[in-house]
């Protein structure tokens, strides 16, 4: 680490606990300014009970003022006792009534639903863009007690869309983060930090003490690790996720009924058996997400979970007022830019075949905790591309000294003509910013499948190239990996003239550029 | 992908997410009567590979409701496609 970044390093992290500190004097204010008012309240309501009145005396039958008194100061005597009584009073605190008001007059929730929320225990897996907008509603609704889980740090590249999170808390963990700013919103809910990735043998042990389970990972297999857990521990699922312009959001496990038993809702197994191919798994930062629909993903998963929470239990009589979530499971499948915006898909009931809740279920508590079921494994994963040989690689400090100094071998000036660079990122991130000099051909081309249309857009970028063959072509992507597959396909179609024009990457992608070469070059 | 009516003959397919990014398309129009079990091989025909690479791992519903068309014994590979179905192909999407 160089000595610019170490003292911005430092800058940060006193920049960070400084917020830190800010947010702690301002809940003390808080805190203080709220007890000192209750105190006053205490006293006033002492007074008010103490002090003579001429028509109380009358009313009193003529019972001795002092005896009255003595009485009235020993049943409010003090402070918290007087608190206790209106705790008793009235179910919900009087701050509860005024902060919940607007949804305590809804009939989907009411007082008994408001009174669930708060004896209710809600897991947020994940906060990031889903889980922020998602806990963010479930604690201002009055959740009693809302559990976060995450191991990751706050980025600036999160904050579009992580609303929970802010400039001055990068590099705090997101729980941490989050919890400042879920505190500052209603410091009524109990927070239980969780500030680790979920594992197997950490899963059920985390989910155990809670109601209801949010999931809102970003993987494939963290998808299917808390789908098991709930159905093993039997708890409810509210699953979401998104991806640039697309969302989906499931309930799922509810009602959580026994293994094999029909009548309980299906699983993320029983709807999705098969996890995608990892190489077809797009992470937000390699994909792109939108915040809103990131965002609103998140907030019906909070809408869900409390209906899930707020749902009047079958009655003695079978009689409900209040509205329950449809009997039916359902996929809701949100698409920005489709018209509808919005479909709902009617799901079947649970797969009397599944793998986690059918009689013929192969996923255990015991395989769990064991870690013998390896879910990185069942989805598979990819190890960074490493097809070509030394001699069709370069690094970027020899890419470099190519484009800026004079070669060493013939004396040549440095031209840009000596070369072609091809950029193989899609067009909208060439455009964001590029290598001088450089032409881009998106990778999404190269790779295209041989349909007829396709093949006439192929022909013509690969003809362009046919007619410079004198000239050698480095290939250049955002990471590195691309630009390897790229020169493969290069080779395929013959374009290094069996072998006499040379066509190789550049190590490490404009990555490695911006790290080794030009510091200035911008990360996205 | 405003609604638009169906050509006869025809039904409508819809396309999210990654499969959308595979066909580069988010609906069209494909001949019908079809056999849902012949969906994915029709498909594999339009557009090479997607059966591995998409198709396999997706949910598929016609006029909204979730069929089953994976596997030799799918209780739903004999269900025919109808002119003017909507068909929807939905890989899932596991980011947040």
């Amino acid at each position: 680490m160089t000595t610019v970044s170490v003292v911005e390093s430092l800058r940060q992290q006193i920049a960070t606990c400084e917020t830190q500190l800010g947010y702690l004097r301002q809940q003390l204010a808080e805190a203080e300014h709220l007890q000192q008012q209750r105190r006053l309240r205490g006293e006033e309501s002492v007074r008010r009970t103490t002090d003579y009145d001429p028509l109380a005396h009358d009313m009193s039958y003529g019972l001795s003022d002092d005896f009255r008194s003595e009485i009235f100061a020993a049943l409010s005597h003090a402070e918290e006792e007087q608190q206790e009584q209106s705790v008793q009073r009235w179910p919900l605190d009087r701050t509860e009534y005024k902060r919940y008001g607007r949804q305590l007059i809804m009939p989907e929730i009411g007082l008994q639903g408001q009174l669930r929320l708060k004896n209710a225990s809600v897991l947020i897996v994940g906060v990031g863009g889903l889980g922020c907008p998602a806990a963010a509603y479930l604690v201002g609704a009055g959740v009693g007690t809302v559990g976060l889980v995450d191991g990751d740090v706050v980025e600036e590249s999160n904050l579009h869309r992580q609303i929970l999170h802010s400039t001055p808390r990068i590099g705090m963990t997101k729980v941490d983060s989050a919890r400042v700013a879920l505190n500052s919103l209603n410091p009524n809910v109990r927070l239980i930090s969780h500030p680790t990735r979920l594992s197997p043998e950490s899963a059920i042990a985390t989910f155990q003490p809670y109601d209801l389970v949010l999931d809102c990972t970003d993987t494939p297999a963290s998808r299917y690790l808390i789908s098991d857990t709930c159905v093993l521990l039997g708890k409810p699922l509210v699953s979401a996720s998104a991806l640039r312009t697309d969302g989906q959001l499931m309930v799922l496990n509810n009602p959580p009924r026994a293994k094999g038993d029909g009548s309980g809702g299906p699983c993320y197994r029983c709807v999705f058996p098969k996890p995608p191919p990892p190489e077809s798994v797009v992470s937000c930062g390699d994909g792109g997400i939108l915040g809103p629909v990131v965002g609103v993903m998140g907030v019906l998963q909070a809408l869900e979970a409390i209906k899930v929470i707020t749902a009047e239990q079958p009655g003695v009589n079978g009689n409900s007022v209040r509205p329950t979530p449809a009997d039916s499971p359902s996929l809701l499948i949100f698409s920005a830019y489709a018209n509808p915006m919005f479909r709902s898909i009617r799901l079947r009931a649970r797969k009397p075949k599944c793998a986690a809740c059918s009689t013929q279920a192969s996923v255990t508590p015991d395989a769990l905790n064991s870690g013998s079921l390896d879910y990185v494994q069942f989805c598979g994963s990819i190890n960074p591309v490493n097809t070509l040989s030394a001699n069709e690689r370069i690094s970027v400090d020899n890419y470099a000294k190519i484009r800026m100094e004079v070669n060493p071998f013939t004396g040549m000036e440095p031209s840009r003509d000596s070369h072609i660079l091809v950029d193989v990122r899609e067009k909208v991130q060439f455009d964001l910013c590029s290598l001088d000099g450089s032409i881009n051909i998106p990778f999404s081309t190269v790779s295209s499948v041989l349909t007829k249309e396709a093949s006439e857009v192929e022909s013509k970028w690969a003809s362009e190239l046919r007619s410079h063959s004198d000239k050698p072509i480095f290939v250049l992507c955002r990471l590195g990996n691309d630009s390897q597959l790229t020169v493969k396909r290069m080779k395929e179609l013959g374009l290094d003239n069996g072998g006499q024009r040379w066509i190789g990457d550049i190590k490490g992608g404009l990555r490695a550029w911006r790290e080794n070469v030009d510091n200035d070059f911008p990360e996205y | 992908m405003a609604p638009v009516k169906v050509p006869s003959g025809h039904f409508s397919i819809l396309y999210f997410a990654a499969a959308s990014s595979f066909t580069g398309k988010s609906s069209e129009h494909i001949a019908a009567p079809l056999r849902a079990g012949s969906l994915f091989e029709e498909l594999e025909k339009k557009y090479p590979g997607m059966e591995a690479k998409v198709l396999a791992s997706c949910a598929v519903t016609v006029n909204l409701d979730y069929i089953e068309i994976d596997g030799g014994n799918a209780p739903d590979l004999d269900l025919v496609i109808q002119e003017g179905d909507e068909v929807a192909i939905i890989p899932p999407v596991s980011s947040g």
